[in-house]
This record gives structure tokens, C-alpha cells and sequence, in this order.
């Protein structure tokens, strides 16, 4: 992906445009990640799969609000030692994600547990540059006591019992949208749930998308632009597969389902059907065009929203 | 004569008649009762209200029928939108939540309305049951007017005398005052919405007692399937079934499917 818009006088403008493994190269064991979306749509599956394929541990995973099987996904492959998200799973094709539930039951994941106002809370104590957002709702639950980062204080203004919500600081951002230019102006479609919050919160971001388009395109509808800095742009068209996208293509449930199945097979302690689907749709297509040609391009362009 | 109406078809008519013109509705993912009722008293009695429908702000009053779909993010359930809801500015949109009504579920839920999406087990760091997370129920049954309580599936594994992990503050220990102490906003729970009963707060003990019991259903059996003690009137009231009216609105225009039916 060299060379977008080559012929144009950029005046030393510099194109932010990779492929998902150089811009996948930047997450290191350790690390913390935030991974955009919403429950079933919009994650940047095709950077989560380098992720995996990169054999990248020990992760701090930041899931969206509300998670869906994308951080499941990185748990099933061994990528995630702590997870920070108020829900995990995949609405009625599975309530509660199986790799999550396996992992935090045999204590193999460590669960930062919160509700979804805490998490935006601590992303936006760490996009201010505080130590903590105060939050009322979390008073008087059990919150401070499976979460001891949370800290019942009182407030020093009216005396109330408040809540102080660590900042969660992210290093890499990782979001799925509609479009960028080559400079890493994105737009979204809809309104891209809490990709915002994620990306204010983070060191670096990298968004793949649908379609990489003109700076005139992104000009035309500047209140449109959701990332106006992203770091690293990615063109993977089909990059949220096997989730939808907005305005793009809906949710692949029988592939979904296909996860799904093999997850659920964890709970028996039985890794066999976990680890042929990561060969079959992760370690073994060496790119995202490669994943794209073993999902097939009849099963794709039979997706539709309407 | 319409057939007769299901455990799940009564519980959405016992939301819609709680339910007033003018009032903001929450709806979350994966609730198909909760969705049915809010959408019954929209179409039903409530032409000023606001339903939260699929991230959006929706008036579908108007609409011959509300298509249901698989998933909370489904763009074609945006049409209707008139506002997004924007995820993101949650936090800094709680003051108009005190019009709003919240329905919260739990994989437990106690005797003084406290509920949990957490886990189950002793320690938090290896649960017997590791729940999906509370999403964003410990917030919303903070700051709506008030919420109800939820659960298509009356047990004693659900309903139950305390919550292993309270990610949802009800009235707590049933201490009188609690949530006025912790100045929370909202009134909390007013009632447990079951298949086979309703149970509302007794105001002096916050803890849960018998209001009415759904057709068919008898007090031994609600026992029986209860985890906590609960006060009972002599005679319980029948849940008043729905009508023909709210039972074809909810066939025909809101719950085609049959999601309800089955």
C-alpha cells in the first residue's frame, strides 16, 4: 500500500499508510491495548489477528464498553494476561464469552473489573493527564472490594462518597472504521460507539479501514472526522470480518458461530477445536488478503445490510 | 380470540403498564422482554415517550411494525433514529437520566434488589461461575428515576437471599436509607419482574415481597422456586393478564418472531 495519491505535491506531507504487519510490529509483550468497537461489531480484526500471529503475551487488553468475541479471541491464543472490560461476549450467539469465562475461572486472566461508566471514566482521567476520574455509581457495591484500584474517597468540595477511577493508560489504540485519507483523518460511520474515548486515552492508534479515500473526501465532511491523528492507517477492506462494519456489511454469523463453537469446547479442557480454528484462520493466512481468500469471496460479497 | 398469552408476553405487559407517556426508555442488548415492554406502552399509551432503541433515540410510534433484530448494533434498526446515541459522552449525560427507566438483569438478584453480573463463588479471583461483567447496569441504576429488575428465569440459583458480588446496588443490606446516604439519584429497584410473579419493596425493610402472582401460578410454587423469604398477602392478586389489545399489539407489530412465544 505505497504511494496513495502519488503524483500529487504533498509538500512533505507524510503518509501514515501500512500494512497490518508494520503496523501491528509496534505492540510488544507487556503492553497495554485498547481494541475499539462495540460487542459484535466494528473491531479491527485483521490487526488482532497480527496480534495473534505475532505470538505477542502477557497484554493488558482494554476491550470496547462492551466487548465482544474479538478480546475473547486474544485470550483463546494465550495474548492476554489482564483484562479491563465491563462485558465480554457476543449478545444471544454467546452471553458471556468462553475463552473469558474459562480463563478468569482457572485464574489464568486477571479481570480489572468495572461497569462501563468507570471504564470511560479511567480512559478519560488518562486522556486529561489525571490520576483518577471521581464517579458516583460503584459506591456501596462490591466493586472496591474485587477491584482494589478503585478507591472510595470523599470529596473534599460537597463530602459526598465518591468513587476515584484509576486513569486507564493505553499504549497502542487498536479501531476499525469506514475511512481515512492517507494522512490519518478518519470518519466513521454511525457514531462509532466509544472509539473516540479510546483513542484520547492512548499513546499511539492505528485504525484500519474500509476504504482508504481522498483528502478532498475527508474535506467535504470535516464534523464526520471521528480520529483526526491516527498514527497508522491500515486499508483492509472486510477487516472486521467475521463482524460487521457500519454502512458496510453485517455481522458473518455462521462464522461467528464457527468461534464460537470451538471456544466453548475450553470449558471441557479441550484446546483441539480452539487450536485448528487460530491454524486454520489466523497462523496460517500470513496476511489479511490471505484470511479474506480462506473465508472466500462468495461467502464475503454474500454478506449484505439490507 | 387470540391464544392464550406466555409467561414472557405478561412480563412485557407488566413493564408496559409501569410505564407513563413522556418517559425515556432504556433499552439494552439481548433483552427481548424488556424491548417488548417499553416498545407496548410506546405504541400502546405512549406517544411522548423516548425509546433508546439500537444506540439511537427512536419515535416509531407510527411504524406498522418494529422489526427485531439479532443484534443491538444492526444498522437497519437505525433508520428510526432521530438522535445516536453516543456511546462515548455517556458520562457526561446523567442529569437527563433522572426521566429515565432502566431494566437491569442479574445472575443473581437478592431479596433487597441488589444484582449481580459479576460471578459467583467466594473469591473473585477464581469464581466457580465467571458472569459476562455488569456492562452498564451498576451506572444506570444509579442515575434512571427508577428501574425494575428483571429475570426470565424464576430459581433459586437467581433469586437469591444475598448476592455472591453486588455490581448493582439495590437497597443493599435493607438498611433504611441507604441510597440517600450515598446520595444516589435514583429511587431504585420497584420491582423483580419474573415468569411466574411480580415482587415489589416493602418500604419499611426494603425486602422484596409478594405483589401479584401471574395466571396460573400459586404461592407454593413461587416458594418453592425462591431463594429468599419473602412476605406474602393472605390472598395474592392475580397479575392482570394482557389484553386482547396489548396482545395483538405485541404480535403484530412488535414481536412478529414470536421471541416472546418461545
Amino acid at each position: 500500500m505505497r504511494d496513495e495519491g502519488a503524483g500529487h505535491d504533498r509538500q512533505g506531507r507524510r503518509p501514515v499508510v501500512e500494512t497490518e504487519a508494520v503496523a501491528a510490529a509496534r505492540i510488544r509483550d507487556g503492553m497495554t491495548i485498547a481494541v475499539g468497537g462495540f460487542i459484535n461489531t466494528g473491531h479491527p480484526m485483521a490487526i488482532v489477528r497480527q496480534v495473534i500471529r505475532n505470538r505477542v503475551r502477557d497484554l493488558t487488553v482494554v476491550g470496547a464498553a462492551s466487548a465482544g468475541l474479538d478480546v475473547d479471541l486474544l485470550i483463546a491464543a494465550g495474548c492476554a494476561g489482564r483484562v479491563i472490560a465491563p462485558y465480554v461476549g457476543a449478545e444471544g450467539l454467546a452471553p458471556i464469552g468462553p475463552a473469558f469465562q474459562t480463563a478468569a475461572q482457572a485464574g489464568e486472566i486477571e479481570v480489572w473489573e468495572l461497569d462501563e461508566a468507570m471504564y470511560y471514566a479511567g480512559l478519560r482521567a488518562a486522556a486529561q493527564g489525571l490520576p483518577f476520574n471521581p464517579w458516583r455509581a460503584g459506591v456501596g457495591t462490591s466493586y472496591p472490594e474485587v477491584n482494589p484500584d478503585l478507591v472510595e474517597f470523599d470529596d473534599p468540595v460537597r463530602g459526598e462518597r465518591l468513587l476515584a477511577v484509576p486513569a486507564i493508560e493505553v499504549d497502542v489504540a487498536l479501531l476499525h472504521a469506514a475511512r481515512s485519507d492517507v494522512f490519518g483523518n478518519v470518519q466513521h460511520n454511525g457514531t462509532g460507539y466509544g472509539d473516540r474515548a479510546i483513542y484520547a486515552a492512548a499513546d499511539l492508534t492505528v485504525v484500519s479501514v474500509e476504504r482508504l479515500v481522498s483528502v478532498e473526501e475527508i474535506r467535504r465532511s470535516p464534523a464526520a472526522t471521528t480520529v483526526p491523528g491516527a498514527d497508522a492507517v491500515v486499508r483492509a477492506p472486510f477487516g472486521a470480518h467475521p463482524f460487521s462494519s457500519d454502512g458496510h456489511y453485517p455481522v458473518d454469523v455462521s462464522a461467528l458461530q464457527e468461534y464460537v463453537t470451538a471456544a466453548r469446547a475450553l470449558r471441557d479442557g479441550d484446546r483441539g477445536p480452539v487450536e485448528r480454528y487460530l491454524e486454520t484462520y489466523v497462523y496460517e493466512p500470513e496476511t489479511h488478503l490471505d484470511y479474506l481468500e480462506r473465508v472466500g469471496l462468495k461467502r464475503l460479497l454474500a454478506l449484505s445490510e439490507y | 380470540m387470540t391464544a392464550e398469552a406466555t409467561p414472557k408476553e405478561i412480563m412485557a405487559c407488566v413493564i408496559a403498564r409501569d410505564l407513563a407517556d413522556g418517559e425515556w426508555v432504556e433499552v439494552g442488548a439481548n433483552l427481548p422482554v424488556p424491548r417488548a415492554g417499553a416498545l407496548l406502552a410506546h405504541l400502546h399509551h405512549g406517544p411522548n415517550m423516548n425509546v433508546m432503541l439500537a444506540m439511537t433515540k427512536a419515535w416509531v410510534h407510527d411504524q406498522p411494525a418494529i422489526e427485531d433484530f439479532e443484534f443491538i448494533t444492526d444498522v437497519r434498526a437505525m433508520r428510526w433514529a432521530e438522535a445516536y446515541y453516543e456511546h462515548d459522552r455517556l458520562l457526561s449525560n446523567m442529569r437527563f437520566r433522572r426521566k429515565g427507566v432502566f431494566f437491569c438483569g442479574g445472575i443473581e438478584i437478592d431479596r433487597f434488589g441488589n444484582s449481580n453480573l459479576i460471578g459467583v463463588g467466594a473469591d473473585h479471583r477464581r469464581l466457580a461461575f465467571r458472569g459476562p461483567g455488569a456492562i452498564g447496569t451498576c451506572n444506570a441504576t444509579v442515575y434512571n428515576g427508577r428501574y425494575h429488575l428483571v429475570t426470565t428465569s424464576h430459581s433459586r440459583r437467581v433469586l437469591v437471599e444475598r448476592c455472591s458480588f453486588v455490581s448493582a446496588l439495590g437497597f443493599g443490606d435493607g438498611a433504611p436509607g441507604l441510597r440517600e446516604r450515598l446520595k444516589l439519584p435514583g429511587a431504585g429497584p420497584r420491582y423483580i419482574i419474573t415468569p411466574l410473579c411480580v415482587f415489589d419493596f416493602d418500604p419499611d425493610t426494603n425486602a422484596a415481597r409478594l405483589k401479584s402472582l401471574n395466571p396460573g401460578v400459586t404461592l407454593e410454587q413461587v416458594r418453592e422456586q425462591t431463594g429468599f423469604e419473602f412476605l406474602a398477602p393472605r390472598e395474592p392478586p392475580a397479575t392482570q393478564p394482557p389484553t386482547e389489545e396489548e396482545l395483538n399489539i405485541l404480535r403484530t407489530r412488535i414481536d412478529r418472531a414470536g421471541a416472546l412465544r418461545r
